[in-house]
């Protein structure tokens, strides 16, 4: 199973939820997928299930999709416990599982040997937690996941790999910032960022 | 070794959890990120039964920069409360994600190892120089008159400047 098919499948699924991806070839092939201001590119390993959970908690009525690699949530495992505490029904926990840290050279990581990221969520509080195998499988979980209300965790055993021919991304992290910004204020109709001159 | 604070003769209690409060709620900072510490308890408690402040208790520090992050996308002005050793185990999320997409967050640091406070002085001692590494700006309040202007004003520059800011908070301003 490749990652950009499942991709493929759960692009619909999505409709406006704002996505949070991690750093490597699911950034890249989301962005293909699904270009839109409501995309943020992370470049923290691990760091997408965290700052998904505070966008989950201070916008209750949106949906957060959060598309995690293997190896980064390795680097930020403590976010699932947190994640299991707090429980934000609006946030979607996708991991991509292939073993290897993929955008670094492509070394063997702990999924790769004997652990279970299914279980270790599922032990940290997360309420619905399952493996799947297939593109199918995949985007029935997803859309679950999206109809349940519930904090729920995808974990989808791909091969490694990024998917040739896309589209580079032109997007610059404080230009993402601002085009996410700027989304979410015409969206929710609130104010994100401050005003450049104050009203007089 | 470069320190730019100073400290009062004694380390007499001179300001208290109950007037940091109060200066989070004048700058409207109503999202805290906690990693709970003894020094911090008292501020901790008032803020989780304060129905004005959202709290997120993390696991680890580097969480919280993420949660704050995402926090300010939601329209809040978001703070993380955590002991400095703490904020050397963020230190890549600071870089990576708060600095390089240039993300307002109000770090609000218990300064072990400051001068005189027993058990921690290494952590005391890398604490500044790690801020001034970081390019992160950040003010110690030493008496009591200072704690709200330097929590309201770090709250305003953090969002001014688009980056994250740090106050150091001492144990005579914790009072502990």
């Amino acid at each position: 199973m490749k990652r950009y098919d499942c991709l493929k499948a759960i692009a619909d699924v999505a409709g406006d939820a704002i996505s949070v991806s991690s750093a490597g070839g699911v950034t890249l092939e989301w962005s293909n997928v699904r270009p839109s201001d409501a995309n943020l590119r992370v470049r923290t390993l691990g760091l997408c299930s965290s700052i998904g959970l505070g966008l989950a908690l201070t916008l209750p009525q949106r949906k957060v999709l959060v598309l995690d690699g293997d190896g980064a949530l390795l680097l930020n495992l403590s976010s699932l416990p947190t994640l299991g505490w707090q429980r934000p029904p609006n946030l979607i926990h996708c991991v991509f599982v292939n073993g290897v840290y993929e955008a670094s050279g492509g070394g063997r990581n702990a999924n790769s040997a004997n652990a279970d990221l299914v279980a270790i969520a599922k032990g940290a509080g997360v309420p619905h937690a399952v493996w799947v195998d297939s593109v199918e499988d995949f985007r029935r979980e997803v859309a679950a996941a999206f109809a349940r209300n519930e904090l729920s965790f995808v974990a989808a055993r791909v091969e490694p790999g990024v998917q040739p021919g896309l589209k580079g991304i032109d997007v610059q992290a404080v230009e993402n910032k601002f085009l996410l910004a700027r989304h979410i204020e015409r969206t929710e109709g609130i104010q994100v960022l401050a005003p450049a001159y104050p009203q007089r | 070794m470069v320190s730019t604070s100073t400290a009062p003769a004694d380390s007499a209690p001179v300001a208290g959890p109950e007037l940091i409060v109060d200066a989070l709620k004048q700058a409207g900072i109503d999202f805290l990120v906690v990693l709970p510490d003894l020094k911090l308890a008292r501020l901790h408690e008032l803020l989780e039964n304060d129905p004005y402040f959202t709290t997120v208790t993390v696991c680890r520090e580097e969480e919280g920069v993420g949660i704050c992050t995402g926090a300010f996308y939601g329209g809040r002005r978001a703070a993380m409360l955590i002991q400095n050793g703490g904020l050397f185990v963020a230190t890549n999320a600071l870089v990576s994600t708060a600095i390089m997409y240039e993300i307002p967050m109000v770090l609000l640091i218990y300064y072990a190892g400051d001068i005189g406070d027993r058990f921690f002085p290494t952590v005391g001692q890398y604490t500044e120089p790690v801020l001034q590494a970081l390019n992160i700006r950040y003010w110690v309040p030493r008496e009591a008159h200072e704690v709200v202007p330097t929590i309201t004003g770090a709250q305003v520059t953090a969002s001014d400047s688009m980056r994250p800011v740090a106050v150091l908070l001492t144990r005579p301003v914790l009072a502990v």
